[in-house]
C-alpha cells in the first residue's frame, strides 16, 4: 500500500516537473560552467539532509498551524454546532491545501538548486519562479563562512559562504535574505562543507591579489624598459671593445 | 548547440536593447493596475534611449532623457555576474544581468536587459573577468617575467667582469 501511494507520488511530481520545465521554462539540467580542456567541473545539489532539514521545519510548522485551526475549530463547535459544521470544510481546506503546496514547493526548491565548481569559479542556481544564477571566480573572493546551527549539525549539513570585496550595507551578514545578497554567493546545505572551504581557501592562497580588480603581474613585472636594457647593451659592447 | 551559440555571438553588435522588452515593460507595468501609465511611461523611455557599447576592455550603458546616465565598466573590475530569469522573462526570452564591481553600492552596478543571447553574454563577460583564465596567463607571464628581469642581470654582470678583468689587467686592485 505504501509502496503504491510512493509510485503515485512519484508520478505526480515528475508530472508537475514536466509542467515546470516545460511550461515554466525552469531549466531541468545542471547550470554549465565555461572551461578549459582537461579542467574539473564538479556540479552538485544540496545534500539530501538539506532536504530533510527542510522537511523537518514542514512539519514542525504544519502541527503548529493545524493545531491551531484544529483548537480554533473544536472551540467554534462547542459554542455554535451549527456553525461548526459549515466551516468544517473551510477548515479542512485550509489546513491541508497550504500543506502541499508548501511540501511540494520544498521538492521543487531542492531540485532547481544547483552548486557548480571549477578550478577557478563557482556558479551558484537558485530559485523556482525567479531564477537567479550567481558566477564568482575564487580570484575575486575575499572571505569564506561556514555556518551550522544545531538542527543542521543534526542532519550533518552546513552553509558556506562566500564573500566578495564590496559593501551592500542594508544586509548584514546571516540575516534577512542573503540569498540575493549581493556581493555573497551562499552554498547552502551541503554535506562536505569543509572539503569546499578547503578547496576554495587553497584557491585563494594561490592568487598573489587583492581581488579587486588588479591587473597581472607581468604589466608591473619589468621594472626596466627596453630602452634601459639597449644602453646596458651599449656600456658592455664599449667596455668589452676597449679592453 | 551551447557552443554554438556562442560561436556566432557578437556583443560588440549589441547596441539596442530588443523589442521584446518593452512588451515586457508594459506586461510589468500592468502589474500596477490603475497606475499604468506612471509605471509604463518611465519605463518606455527608458526602452527608447538604451544604449550599449561593449568593446574590448569594458562595457557602458546610457539612457535618459531629461536626467541622462551613463555607467563604464571595466570587465577586469567585474567582482561577480548575476543572471536573473523570472517566469515572464522566461517566456518571452528575456533576463537580467547584473554586474557587480567592488564598490560600496547595493545594487549591482550595471544590469542589462533586453539580450536574447543572455546566457551568451554573460559567459562572455565571465571570460573577460579576472582569474577565468588563469592558466594560460600564467603559463605565459612567468617566463616572460623572468627573461625580461633577467636580461638587466646578466647585463650588469658581464659589465662587472668585464671592468674587473680590466682593472686586474691594469694592475690596480679595485
Amino acid at each position: 500500500m505504501s509502496q503504491q501511494v510512493e509510485q503515485v507520488s512519484k508520478w505526480i511530481y515528475a508530472g508537475l516537473w514536466g509542467v515546470m520545465t516545460r511550461w515554466f521554462r525552469v531549466p531541468d539540467r545542471p547550470p554549465a560552467l565555461p572551461s578549459a580542456v582537461g579542467e574539473s567541473v564538479e556540479s552538485f545539489k544540496p545534500a539530501i539532509g538539506f532536504l530533510n532539514y527542510l522537511k523537518l521545519q514542514f512539519w514542525v510548522g504544519l502541527l503548529a498551524i493545524d493545531g491551531a485551526i484544529l483548537l480554533a475549530w473544536i472551540a467554534i463547535t462547542i459554542a455554535k454546532p451549527v456553525w461548526g459544521l459549515i466551516l468544517l470544510a473551510p477548515a479542512l481546506f485550509l489546513a491541508i491545501a497550504p500543506d502541499i503546496v508548501v511540501y511540494l514547493a520544498i521538492h521543487l526548491r531542492y531540485d532547481t538548486t544547483w552548486y557548480v565548481l571549477s578550478d577557478r569559479s563557482l556558479r551558484i542556481r537558485r530559485g523556482i519562479w525567479i531564477i537567479h544564477e550567481t558566477t564568482i571566480t575564487f580570484e575575486n573572493i575575499q572571505n569564506v563562512t561556514v555556518r551550522q546551527g544545531p538542527l543542521q549539525r543534526w542532519f550533518g549539513i552546513a552553509n558556506v559562504s562566500i564573500d566578495t570585496a564590496g559593501g551592500g550595507g542594508q544586509q548584514p551578514h546571516g540575516q534577512s535574505n542573503p540569498w540575493q545578497a549581493s556581493h555573497c554567493g551562499l552554498i547552502e546545505g551541503v554535506a562536505d562543507a569543509h572539503r569546499i572551504r578547503g578547496l576554495i581557501m587553497s584557491r585563494l592562497g594561490q592568487s598573489r591579489t587583492a581581488g579587486l580588480g588588479d591587473e597581472d603581474l607581468n604589466s608591473r613585472s619589468s621594472t626596466w624598459s627596453s630602452e634601459q636594457v639597449a644602453t646596458l647593451r651599449e656600456i658592455r659592447d664599449l667596455i668589452a671593445a676597449s679592453t | 548547440m551551447a557552443t554554438n551559440t556562442e560561436f556566432h555571438f557578437d556583443p560588440k553588435s549589441i547596441k539596442r536593447p530588443v523589442e521584446s522588452l518593452a512588451r515586457y515593460y508594459g506586461l510589468v507595468s500592468l502589474l500596477s493596475g490603475p497606475f499604468f501609465p506612471f509605471a509604463f511611461v518611465p519605463l518606455y523611455l527608458k526602452y527608447m534611449t538604451l544604449r550599449y557599447q561593449f568593446d574590448e576592455s569594458g562595457v557602458s550603458m546610457s539612457w535618459g532623457i531629461l536626467f541622462k546616465r551613463e555607467i563604464h565598466l571595466t570587465y577586469r573590475r567585474i567582482q561577480d555576474i548575476h543572471l536573473t530569469q523570472n517566469i515572464l522573462q522566461r517566456w518571452m526570452g528575456l533576463a537580467t544581468v547584473a554586474i557587480q564591481t567592488a564598490s560600496g553600492s547595493a545594487g549591482p552596478e550595471m544590469s542589462i536587459e533586453g539580450v536574447l543571447q543572455a546566457d551568451a553574454l554573460r559567459d562572455y563577460l565571465y571570460r573577460q573577468m579576472r582569474g577565468a583564465r588563469g592558466e594560460k596567463e600564467a603559463t605565459s607571464h612567468e617566463p616572460a617575467q623572468d627573461a625580461s628581469a633577467d636580461e638587466p642581470l646578466v647585463l650588469l654582470r658581464e659589465i662587472r667582469d668585464l671592468l674587473k678583468a680590466r682593472s686586474l689587467s691594469e694592475g690596480r686592485p679595485s
